[in-house]
């Protein structure tokens, strides 16, 4: 009998030693000795599958940082940051997996189907800490922006895994760096800056043009 | 009032020197941005430009540093060694200024070199660090009712440091119109030594043989390391309770008890040059506490210089006056330490050798007579007088001596100028150098 487990199994095995995804379901569910509807009843594709285990990365990276003792304490900065460390450090131990799944998608700025699991997963996660800090003051709550801070999260999110996926450093500290450091000017970009203090002086000085002739100068 | 006016100058102009280091750091950056922002527009742009613009940023302010934090280097070190001490300097204090770890970073370190979190290893972890150390940052932690200090390193330094070297070093080698040959040698040492600042499983190893080396001189305190607890980004350690040296001096200390500090902190380096042949080569005030039973505590064993034979023996015979007066001898001594080399005429063999023979004997100053009074300023005027002449001779624009030079003048120099500080008198003929007076002639 086979379960959604078995088959992710099965299906890493076979995408690791062959390099490529099976010809068909038909030919995959031969070979694992189990009926075709059988797969159906856990996956409808392979791409389902690849989905399904990035989305599980995920989920459980937050049940486990979420049960850390410090988690209480932690920041919204703190929080991101602890996500990026014990997702990457879940994900070597499926390493080559990763690095097979990602190379594989095409080029380009749309989300690949097999992390929309995954995204969901992320951006509700990345909601729920953003609108934390927001409440605290420890993040800026900026009309329009802030509701696109979990995008900007995001992207970020996207250009650790490429970094993760090309780094060649022992124990991959180079991603560890690229976490600090990225997340870190993220967060300071979200927080109240001089931007938005020269914002709302600027707002300040148009709301007040008038007040050069009411203060009689020239007169 | 002199005496005043050179203790209040020191701290200022470390203020000033780490202020330059976080203007480069600024200019650094902007580099990089600038970088990026052209290459949005031309993406076939390469990154020599940016290094270029960045080795310009870093070496400008390296060399308006050379003035006046490296006057004493400049002593002994022939004007082109101290570059090297430049970069020294520069890339630890760059890395003081880098920020702190987050949380998540440190636990994520743990993990990964524990498998455990520091709340299942130590009863008590405080996340939030207590101070910096050079290349990482310490935290106070408790187990078993002992109070322990936790050193956890910066990813990424031991990279950085290759990487920053590497992109400065033919940039500067133009600059300065000198031979990139010529100055290898002693850009090697460094990297060397800035290398094995970052591999904690070696200072935890070389810490416990110090230790127990130097567990039966006077007055000296090492904390007890716990390998472990430790590993290659991590060390433990016992937390040694005092006062930094700074701190120290502000409570006004008596003469006798300045002395006995002097007197600790003198043994401590000559029992280590002279006896052990390898010294703890980073004689930073930081990396020393006065403890509340006055005693010295020494922390951190990241840099160690070990001195070979043939660099020990011609270098500290010179200290000798018995070698001193042997003019055939001493020009011998020189020229196995390369401070004379094969290619100079009559003329300027004689010329060094009068230069080098002050020099020396300005430095073996403390060694001459059984005590020496470190508090006198005249001495030290001599010494910075020497060294600003001589960085204005043009007869020492070459490189000259060995490398090893490099090391062993930060040390002694550095402790001279901890002695001073202290104001202290010591007797100098504890642990006193092993001297010979004849050379063999080598075969080569």
């Amino acid at each position: 009998m086979a379960t959604t487990e078995s088959i992710q199994k099965a299906y890493i095995n076979y995408v690791l030693t062959e390099g490529q995804q099976p010809k068909s379901v038909y030919v995959f569910a031969k070979k694992n000795k189990m009926p075709e509807d059988e797969f159906y009843r856990y996956f409808g594709s392979f791409d389902a599958i690849e989905q399904f285990i990035w989305a599980d990365l995920a989920n459980r990276t937050l049940t486990e940082i979420k049960t850390q003792e410090v988690w209480g304490q932690y920041s919204a900065r703190e929080k991101a940051l602890s996500f990026f460390y014990s997702f990457f450090e879940l994900l070597k131990s499926s390493r080559s997996f990763a690095v097979y799944s990602v190379k594989k998608q095409p080029k380009g700025f749309t989300t690949p189907a097999i992390f929309t699991g995954l995204k969901t997963a992320f951006e509700n996660f990345a909601d729920e800490i953003l609108k934390e800090g927001i409440e605290s003051t420890e993040l800026s709550d900026r009309k329009f922006l802030s509701k696109r801070y979990k995008d900007a999260l995001w992207v970020q999110f996207g250009f650790v895994l490429h970094f993760w996926i090309n780094d060649n450093s022992a124990g991959f500290e180079k991603t560890d760096e690229a976490i600090e450091k990225g997340v870190n000017v993220t967060f300071d970009l979200f927080q109240r800056s001089p931007i938005d203090n020269l914002f709302e002086y600027g707002k300040f000085l148009a709301q007040n043009s008038g007040l050069k002739e009411t203060m009689g100068f020239g007169n | 009032m002199s005496d005043t006016k050179e203790q209040s100058s020191i701290p200022t102009s470390k203020v000033e020197r780490s202020a330059k280091f976080v203007t480069t750091g600024f200019k650094v950056g902007g580099n990089y941005i600038k970088h990026y922002s052209k290459k949005l527009f031309n993406p076939d742009m390469d990154r020599s430009e940016l290094n270029e613009d960045n080795a310009a940023d870093i070496y400008q302010s390296l060399s308006e540093l050379k003035g006046s934090a490296l006057k004493v280097a400049q002593m002994l070190s022939m004007d082109k060694n101290l570059l090297p001490q430049a970069y020294v300097d520069k890339f630890t204090q760059s890395q003081y200024n880098a920020p702190p770890l987050s949380g998540p970073l440190i636990i994520q370190t743990f993990k990964k070199y524990f498998g455990k979190s520091p709340a299942q290893i130590y009863d008590q972890f405080n996340i939030k660090s207590s101070n910096a150390a050079s290349i990482g940052q310490v935290h106070q932690a408790e187990l078993n009712g002992k109070k322990l200090a936790v050193k956890i390193q910066y990813p990424g330094v031991g990279d950085s440091i290759s990487s920053d070297l590497k992109l400065v070093k033919p940039f500067a080698f133009r600059l300065l119109g000198m031979s990139e040959k010529e100055l290898d040698v002693y850009m090697r040492e460094v990297e060397e030594r800035l290398l094995e600042e970052t591999d904690y499983e070696l200072e935890v190893r070389r810490s416990i043989e110090f230790s127990n080396a130097c567990a039966n001189l006077n007055n000296i305190v090492f904390p007890k390391y716990y390998p472990e607890l430790s590993g290659r980004r991590i060390i433990t350690m016992d937390w040694l309770e005092g006062k930094h040296l700074r701190e120290f001096l502000a409570t006004n200390p008596s003469q006798e008890l300045r002395n006995k500090i002097g007197q600790a902190l003198w043994d401590f380096y000559n029992f280590q040059q002279h006896e052990l042949r390898a010294v703890h080569a980073d004689p930073h005030p930081g990396n020393f506490m006065i403890t509340a039973d006055e005693k010295l505590g020494v922390i951190d064993f990241g840099c160690i210089k070990e001195m070979p034979n043939d660099f020990y023996y011609p270098f500290f015979s010179l200290t000798s006056t018995n070698l001193f007066d042997n003019k055939e001898e001493t020009i011998k001594a020189f020229r196995k330490l390369e401070m004379i080399l094969p290619n100079d005429t009559p003329a300027q063999v004689e010329f060094y050798y009068t230069i080098y023979k002050q020099m020396i004997s300005l430095f073996a100053k403390p060694y001459i007579a059984d005590t020496f009074d470190f508090s006198k300023t005249g001495f030290f005027d001599e010494l910075f007088g020497f060294g600003e002449k001589i960085s204005k001779m043009p007869e020492f624009k070459q490189a000259r001596g060995v490398k090893h030079f490099i090391y062993v003048n930060r040390t002694n120099f550095g402790l001279y100028n901890i002695l001073h500080e202290l104001k202290a008198q010591v007797k100098t003929d504890t642990y006193k150098p092993h001297v010979v007076e004849r050379f063999e002639v080598d075969a080569n």
